[in-house]
């Protein structure tokens, strides 16, 4: 009997052969008990996840894999590629998934034609020495109702044929070949089968679906020429379910044993409860960047990778703060399609009037450069339920919205994106711009009163089912906004994100802030701002651009009048008066009650 | 128009459907009530098949039943391109025959499985389920061999057959009647596959594929 030795849950177990995850499917796989999705992406990275979707426990694996994420069947939620983070919601969707939404993942490595994972395995998948110094070639797996130790035990006695025995006999006996074991573990035999002056080594591998159900993935050592692949698929086929036919019959014999029950992971207590909000600009992140290139005149662009693990999740829209080494924050979109989730790209203009951040990015940093970010955040959130999206961008204002058009691109969503650019080689990111085909529209060298006689045109047509997206400089925006509203569309279809505030901040006023759960109430003097005097309290709260331009530090207003001095709420939201931006915006009112 | 006697959870009346939308016949429906009312049991019914079972189709008078016998009906009258039922390839030809008399098998083991849990039939269950089991290890080794020659389907054309669309919904909705297909990787495999027919369509439990590449 074949002793266990090693904590199986400690160990790398194959989970699927290559041939299991092909594009655009889900394997469904199971390891000790535990159900599995696995799914390769189109970069072919091999995903392998709790097969249950954290919104409802469907299983994954019934879920469709669009090269770049994974969405469930029931509800339509999406997860990203490697980090498994939820990227949208259907039933909200005007909102952006909290990042903590995330699926459980598993260690992901393939050799030897082999997908290999594990519980909690230590070290690297095992190294075979026939397999390294040869060419493996894998056969076809077949699935046992047996225990994983009785299909070991079998298997030291199997037999077959050397693959060069074969051509000319393919229905040959395994019975006349001299077998050896030349190695065994708890999961593994490696037999070498010697006839005829010819020998052929093959490793197999059993991988533990149940306590008694079992996978035989089998790999010959050294391929054969292929006009005789197919005569050795068919023997080993042949000498494998024979095999498996005496193991099952044995196991049949045996009690059966009790199913493994897998712990699900149950939701961390720090997920559980009302997480608590950040205080100040957090750079939780390190990332390298791995290249640094000028995708158009004056712009450069980056790839930042992690230094180690794995990206947090971002959605089309979000942005991550650069803290730089000149001590400097700046905050910059993630311009990444779905399912590009190894890296992050920016785009990044030169500004003229620079204060020091484009310059810091575009003179200082270099490849192999060390930044610290924060994670994404996404306060420019895509909806995917309109019948038709216009994305409108300006110059650099592309970012956010090469991220929407390529997640609209890949759900196969009705999309427009205008790109006004001084000329082509001012335009960032064509190589992208081009791959999106004809829904990318580019306007070029336009004046600006072309420019706004263009966004009228295009936003003279619209209904409930469109909506619209603005990322430019101010006075484009300004005549989108403008254009749109004249022509009759609703504040809650257009949707903007300004790069920068350039509303000169009346800070004059001293007003009294009240802060209705924290029970504490302060005075903000002239000068400072709602979110300094809180911040001085101990009262956290998050904040990216600090200027009125991203929405970070939004505060729910309770009582009282705000005075809106931000870029980021539209002016439906400044009316309706329940929301105001803590780092520019004030207090009309003597006092405000803030839900804080 | 032809009219099908038609049953919207029942795989075999979902075959014809799937076959008509692939091929775009048009059709009406004539809605059979057949769980909880047991319609096709009744007088009326058997009057159009005395078998009482569905489906049943009449195409302008033509009436027939028997759903694998139906499929060959719809491919060889309606898919002038002969590939769905290749009469013109003996070889073919004979491998579409032998896997509809194996998607019988399916039917009586996997589809008759899902009878029992769903509708409540009083067939043996295990042995139902013990029955799909060995069939789809058979039908699994077989599609893993196509795949390495390169093909795609059941019959060994580049096409697929009406044998595909016979063994697709017993497969498909296996899971229904306490089937796992986990054991079963190039058989899930195909299921996408055939998801990815032009005109495919679904029914009640079956979810449609991502694009493919």
């Amino acid at each position: 009997m074949t002793q266990v030795t090693a904590d199986p849950f400690t160990l790398w177990h194959p989970v699927a052969s290559a041939h299991d995850v092909p594009y655009r499917h889900v394997h469904h796989g199971q390891l000790l008990g535990r159900e599995l999705a696995v799914w390769r992406a189109d970069d072919d990275y091999v995903n392998v996840w709790e097969n249950r979707c954290l919104h409802r426990g469907v299983r994954l694996s019934i879920g469709m894999n669009d090269g770049t994420e994974l969405r469930c069947q029931y509800h339509g939620w999406r997860y990203a590629n490697r980090s498994a983070g939820c990227t949208y919601i259907p039933a909200h969707p005007a909102d952006a998934p909290a990042r903590t939404i995330c699926n459980r993942t598993f260690a992901s490595v393939e050799r030897y034609g082999l997908v290999w994972s594990g519980e909690d395995p230590v070290g690297d998948p095992p190294t075979v020495e026939v397999l390294e110094a040869g060419t493996p070639f894998g056969l076809r797996n077949l699935p046992v109702n047996a225990s994983a130790e009785l299909a070991v035990q079998h298997l030291r006695d199997h037999r077959f044929l050397p693959s060069a025995r074969l051509g000319s006999d393919p229905a040959g006996s395994a019975g006349s070949a001299e077998m050896s074991v030349d190695g065994a573990g708890d999961y593994s035999v490696v037999l070498t089968s010697r006839a005829g002056g010819a020998q052929s080594t093959a490793v197999f591998f059993v991988q533990p679906v149940d306590s008694g159900r079992c996978v035989i993935r089998g790999v010959l050592a050294e391929t054969p020429a292929p006009s005789e692949q197919a005569a050795v698929l068919r023997h080993h086929a042949v000498e494998l379910n024979r095999l498996v036919a005496r193991i099952e019959a044995e196991a049949a014999r045996l009690p059966a044993p009790e199913p493994m029950v897998p712990v699900l992971q149950q939701v961390p207590l720090h997920l559980a409860e009302v997480p608590e909000a950040p205080a100040g600009r957090q750079a939780a992140l390190r990332v390298q960047v791995r290249r640094k290139w000028e995708t158009a005149a004056g712009v450069a662009a980056f790839e930042l990778v992690p230094i180690t693990g794995v990206l947090p999740t971002f959605q089309p829209g979000a942005h991550i703060d650069v803290h730089l080494p000149n001590g400097l924050v700046r905050q910059y979109s993630i311009t990444n399609g779905p399912g590009e989730t190894s890296y992050y790209r920016l785009g990044v203009k030169l500004e003229p009037d620079s204060t020091g951040g484009s310059v810091c990015l575009h003179e200082t940093v270099r490849e192999g450069d060390v930044l610290a970010i924060s994670e994404p955040r996404n306060n420019f959130p895509l909806r995917r339920d309109s019948m038709r999206t216009i994305l409108l961008a300006g110059g650099i204002g592309i970012t956010p919205l090469l991220a929407m058009a390529q997640s609209l691109d890949r759900m196969s969503l009705a999309f427009e994106l205008h790109c006004f650019a001084q000329s082509a080689e001012h335009t960032a990111f064509s190589d992208v711009l081009d791959r999106l085909g004809e829904s990318v529209v580019r306007h070029l060298g336009l004046p600006p009163d072309e420019t706004v006689a263009e966004i009228r045109r295009l936003v003279a047509a619209h209904d409930e089912f469109t909506h619209l997206y603005v990322c430019g400089p101010g006075p484009m925006l300004e005549a989108a906004r403008r254009e749109a509203a004249a022509a009759g569309w609703s504040d809650d279809h257009v949707h903007f994100e300004y790069f920068k505030n350039t509303t000169e901040i009346d800070d004059s006023s001293t007003f009294e802030v009240a802060l209705a759960r924290s029970a504490l109430t302060v005075t903000v003097l002239s000068g400072s701002t709602i979110l300094e005097v809180l911040r001085e309290q101990g009262v956290p709260l998050p904040s990216s651009c600090e200027q009125g331009a991203c929405g970070t530090c939004v505060a729910t207003v309770l009582e009282g009048e705000p005075d809106h001095q931000d870029v980021y709420l539209n002016d439906s939201d400044h009316e309706a008066g329940d929301r105001i931006m803590t780092c520019v915006s004030r207090a009309l009112s003597d006092r405000l009650v803030l839900d804080l | 128009m032809i009219k099908l006697y038609d049953y919207v959870l029942s795989v075999n009346c979902y075959k014809q459907r799937l076959m008509m939308s692939i091929l775009d016949v048009a059709y009406e429906t004539v809605p059979v009530d057949f769980f909880p009312g047991w319609e096709h049991k009744g007088e009326e019914f058997k009057k159009i098949n005395p078998l009482g079972h569905i489906p049943v189709i009449d195409d302008d008078g033509y009436i027939l039943w028997d759903a694998h016998a139906i499929l060959v009906y719809l491919a060889a009258r309606y898919d002038p391109s002969g590939r769905w039922y290749p009469t013109g390839d003996p070889g073919l030809l004979g491998e579409t025959a032998s896997w509809m008399l194996f998607a019988e098998g399916t039917t009586n083991t996997a589809s008759a499985a899902r009878l029992c849990v769903n509708l409540g039939y009083d067939f043996d269950l295990e042995a139902c389920q013990a029955g799909a089991h060995r069939l789809f290890r058979v039908l699994d080794e077989h599609l893993w061999f196509r795949e390495r020659e390169g093909r795609e389907w059941v019959c060994s054309g580049a096409h697929p057959t009406i044998a595909d669309i016979a063994l697709f919904p017993d497969v498909v909705l296996s899971e229904e009647g306490g089937i796992s297909r986990l054991d079963y990787p190039a058989l899930r495999r195909w299921t996408d596959r055939v998801k990815r027919i032009p005109g495919f369509e679904g029914m009640p439990g079956i979810f449609p594929a991502s694009p493919g590449l």
